[in-house]
């Protein structure tokens, strides 16, 4: 069905190992424009493994091909990445107390050369960032004073600035309150509309069945499964894919 | 409006400086005053003495100049590391530039060798240090910084044990009470090539910093976060490395060991400007050299000895290092 839609992320064969232990064994997919892609999968099965290997973290020691843009990842250099794909951790506590708009323009600094900060261009850009991304009340307070569901969205409004089409999210909603998941959620997937393309890893089946256009699972180092939410995600799947039992989903249910 | 804000607390700060530049200059056992310093500098320079000539330009403008530069030094360099070792109580001689710098001194004065060798050894060996630390942490497994910072204490007191042994074995008459005056840390014996010896290196070390300045707030965060923003981490948090332990070296070997400078003036920035090193940089550096310069006219002015300077800076550091310690936590 995305046929037509321009490819962003394209993934083949990708293999890793951390020592001597194979974390992930030929995982291959595809993530297009204007969709959000939800990795689920147990602790450990290298969903950050995998992440890291798209955000050109792992270059020399992968296996198989990643390209973004149609570039392979290998030959992009970080000042060019960081134009295409926006990194968005799970929310976290620096050293050093930021304002808001700090840290939102903290995320244009690629589009600077590499001895200037950025300028009244770049701040505009990081302006129409905090208010998109709703937290332009926030702009003035600092980063390590504000709730977790605020600091995700300063970060989505600092990939925002980043201005990179692609988001690769760790784990976007964890820590969060089910308030705070949906209202990240919800501004997440607006940004599909502009053309954006999401890649999250999520632990909760009910979120990606809401929010995302796809679903892949990783087990054992293998998509064990990829496809629309209605199409793939079902009791069967969640329990291999977390080592439950029907019964177990029973209790939930 | 903020920024406005933040720019005109620096610009205050450069003020000061300048007010304070001027005072210092009268300030002394044989005073100078106002009319005769703008004389002796611009206006008619037959009227004035060659005696305050000579004390103004040989004595007293070196000595003061030398303390704005070290105290700007050791201020930038302290700023500099709590950046990029993501560490708020990083100081100047994390790494061990100030005890490689003894080292080298405490050798030089026991084969006594004349002052500016003593200057040219010190220098050399706190860069050495240094050089050794980051050599070392290159086999360093795990997390990077952390190899960093462990392979710096290890070398460190590793250079103190043998300043320890090179004390043992000067003679106790002459060379271990120099050894022991120059560990103080004074500006006392300033001369006017002191002045040329510090400036080349901090220049060279200064001025990258201040371009890179925007560049540290992401070496901050995490290095994965730093990388996906586009900023080549390891390169850039090299080169602040090797900038700020070029200026704290070409300080030390000027003044000996000054501590607590690089420490508490950032912090006392942050306060005031806020973490953004786009203005904590420039500030950090104007305000270590105002305070290490008002520091400097205490030593000499306060009693008819002079009090070493690295004993007073301790004196006024470690009450604040202690408030900053105690105070309730909010903005930091």
């Amino acid at each position: 069905m995305n046929d037509a839609k321009f490819d962003r992320v394209s993934v083949s064969d990708l293999t890793f190992s951390y020592a001597k232990h194979l974390v992930l064994n030929g995982v291959s997919f595809t993530a297009y424009e204007g969709e959000v892609l939800a990795v689920l999968g147990p602790n450990g099965v290298g969903k950050s493994t995998l992440f890291h290997c798209l955000l050109g973290f792992h270059n020399r020691e992968f296996g198989g091909e990643i390209t973004i843009c149609g570039e392979s990842v290998r030959r992009t250099s970080p000042s060019v990445l960081a134009t295409r794909v926006a990194f968005i951790p799970q929310s976290h506590a620096p050293t050093f107390n930021y304002t808001v708009r700090d840290m939102v323009l903290m995320g244009t600094t690629a589009q600077v050369g590499g001895l200037s900060a950025p300028g009244a261009a770049q701040i505009e850009i990081a302006e129409r960032a905090i208010e998109r991304a709703g937290v332009a009340h926030l702009a003035e307070r600092g980063y390590t004073q504000i709730s977790g569901g605020e600091r995700q969205l300063t970060l989505v409004a600092r990939a925002m600035a980043q201005q990179a089409k692609i988001l690769v999210m760790d784990e976007p909603t964890a820590n969060l309150d089910f308030g705070n998941q949906l209202r990240v959620m919800t501004r997440i997937k607006e940004l599909t509309a502009d053309g954006y393309t999401v890649i999250l890893s999520t632990h909760s089946p009910d979120l990606a069945k809401h929010f995302a256009t796809r679903i892949l699972a990783i087990s054992n180092g293998k998509v064990a499964a990829l496809g629309a939410p209605a199409d793939v995600l079902d009791d069967e799947l969640i329990c291999s894919l977390y080592g439950l039992t029907p019964e177990d989903l029973l209790l939930v249910k | 409006m903020k920024k406005t804000h933040y720019s005109s607390i620096v610009v205050g700060l450069g003020v000061l400086l300048c007010l304070a530049f001027v005072v210092s200059v009268t300030l002394g056992r044989f005073p100078i005053t106002l009319r005769q310093l703008l004389n002796a500098l611009f206006f008619a320079r037959s009227e004035v003495s060659d005696q305050l000539k000579a004390i103004l330009f040989n004595v007293r403008l070196p000595r003061i100049l030398l303390s704005c530069m070290v105290g700007c030094s050791l201020s930038a360099a302290g700023a500099s590391y709590q950046g990029v070792f993501q560490n708020p109580m990083a100081a100047p001689d994390i790494l061990g530039a100030s005890s490689g710098a003894a080292t080298g001194a405490a050798l030089a004065i026991l084969l006594e060798l004349p002052g500016q060798m003593v200057m040219l050894f010190a220098f050399v060996f706190s860069l050495g240090t240094i050089a050794l630390v980051m050599l070392v942490s290159r086999f360093a497994r795990g997390e990077k910084l952390l190899g960093i910072i462990l392979a710096g204490i290890m070398i460190s007191s590793l250079t103190g044990a043998v300043t320890s042994y090179i004390k043992l074995v000067a003679d106790p008459n002459n060379i271990l009470p120099e050894i022991t005056y120059w560990l103080m840390g004074s500006l006392a014996k300033t001369m006017p090539r002191d002045v040329i010896f510090a400036a080349v290196p901090m220049a060279i070390g200064l001025i990258p910093l201040v371009f890179l300045r925007w560049r540290i707030n992401l070496l901050t965060l995490s290095d994965n976060e730093a990388r996906t923003m586009g900023v080549n981490v390891g390169a850039v948090r090299f080169t602040v490395i090797v900038c700020a332990t070029l200026i704290t070296a070409a300080s030390v070997s000027v003044s000996g060991l000054i501590g607590w400078v690089g420490l508490v003036v950032p912090h006392l920035l942050r306060r005031l400007v806020g973490n953004n090193y786009r203005h904590l940089l420039p500030a950090s550096m104007i305000g270590g050299a105002l305070f290490l310069l008002i520091v400097d006219d205490i030593s000499r002015n306060l009693l008819i000895t002079e009090i070493p300077i690295g004993i007073l800076t301790s004196v006024v550091g470690a009450p604040f290092f202690l408030w900053l310690i105690t105070r309730k936590k909010e903005v930091a």
